[in-house]
């Protein structure tokens, strides 16, 4: 999985290509810890070309916004494909996470 | 590793399972009781980083001792699988050792210090084993822990969604948290359920072999 991190004022976009499996997981999960520990609050977790994820990345992900959650700062998901759109939806994901149609409404979200 | 001082998901719900007054397992179906170890194991791994999991099939992708001899069995179980089973599958394979898993993680409890072990006959032939609570703090910890997270509105711990799921599948969450301040968050208690994919699973083959044991049954009308 490649991630690509870009910054807009206060928030902080990582554009997530390929898989998050358990073997790319742990890269995410370093990245996101790394991110609270410097103090980003906000963070935009573009999926749009994510094509699949585990329960590692689910987990990676739950975890990732309870930090920021848990630090006062928010994270908003967005882009879903249909494939990890559909691992969000069986696993309740939509119902507790933010998840807006593309980058630009995630980070308007933030804002 | 796990740290030495936390409980893996099968001891956590061994441990629920029990009721603190008698040392008796809590009523829920039996079959749901050795999905939900065979499913608390496969947790455990998943949170070791061992396997991995989708809704199509369970990857093993270290076989590093985890330190745990429980856990280390089982993962040995998964290790030696020429193709990749889907999660449900594994279940079914897990929960006919479940006998087993109960004993080693009640053993465990015991060593712990959290349970002693209580040794009867009734009638003097029937043995029966109890195990009544010498350290409650850990149960009512993990209790008060869920309770905040059912009643509140917070993103749960994926530790804490993971034994809720679990505690759902099996209808022990049923048991554990009854009362008109959980009947309002039903809907609330049904999300987080199946936000573990294992649990969801564990969930499922105990709703499928539900339904297979009503229709073979010959009261069926």
């Amino acid at each position: 999985m490649e991630i690509t991190a870009s910054t807009q004022n206060d928030i902080t976009v990582l554009a997530l290509q390929g898989r998050l499996d358990g073997l790319a997981s742990p890269q995410l999960e370093q990245r996101l810890d790394a991110l609270v520990a410097a103090g980003t609050r906000k963070v935009v977790l573009d999926c749009s070309a994510l094509n699949y994820v585990s329960s590692a990345g689910l987990r990676v992900f739950l975890g990732g916004a309870k930090k920021l959650k848990s630090a006062g700062g928010r994270a908003a998901f967005a882009a879903l494909t249909p494939a990890v759109h559909e691992v969000f939806e069986l696993s309740g994901f939509l119902e507790v996470l933010a998840v807006h149609p593309s980058a630009a409404a995630a980070a308007a979200s933030l804002a | 590793m796990i740290p030495s001082h936390q409980l893996t998901f099968v001891e956590e719900i061994a441990l629920l399972a029990l009721d603190d007054a008698t040392g008796k397992r809590l009523p829920m179906p039996t079959l749901g009781f050795s999905y939900a170890l065979a499913g608390a194991a496969l947790c455990d791994l998943f949170h070791l980083g061992r396997i991995d999991t989708d809704p199509a099939a369970l990857t093993v992708l270290s076989t590093a001792p985890t330190g745990d001899p429980i856990l280390d069995e089982v993962l040995k179980v998964l290790a030696a699988a020429r193709t990749p089973e889907p999660v449900g599958s594994w279940l079914g394979v897990l929960a006919q050792r479940s006998a087993w898993l109960e004993a080693a993680a009640d053993d465990r409890l015991v060593e712990r210090g959290i349970l002693r072990r209580e040794e009867n006959k009734v009638l003097w032939v029937f043995g029966v084993r109890r195990y009544p609570t010498v350290d409650n703090h850990e149960r009512v910890e993990v209790r008060t822990r869920l309770r905040t997270l059912i009643l509140g509105d917070d993103l749960p711990d994926p530790r804490d969604a993971t034994l809720l799921s679990l505690l759902c599948a099996c209808q022990l969450a049923a048991v554990i948290f009854r009362g008109p301040e959980y009947n309002a968050r039903a809907d609330r208690l049904a999300s987080l359920a199946k936000m573990d994919l294992v649990g969801r699973e564990v969930s499922r083959a105990i709703d499928a072999l539900g339904k297979a044991l009503l229709g073979a049954s010959p009261l069926r009308l």
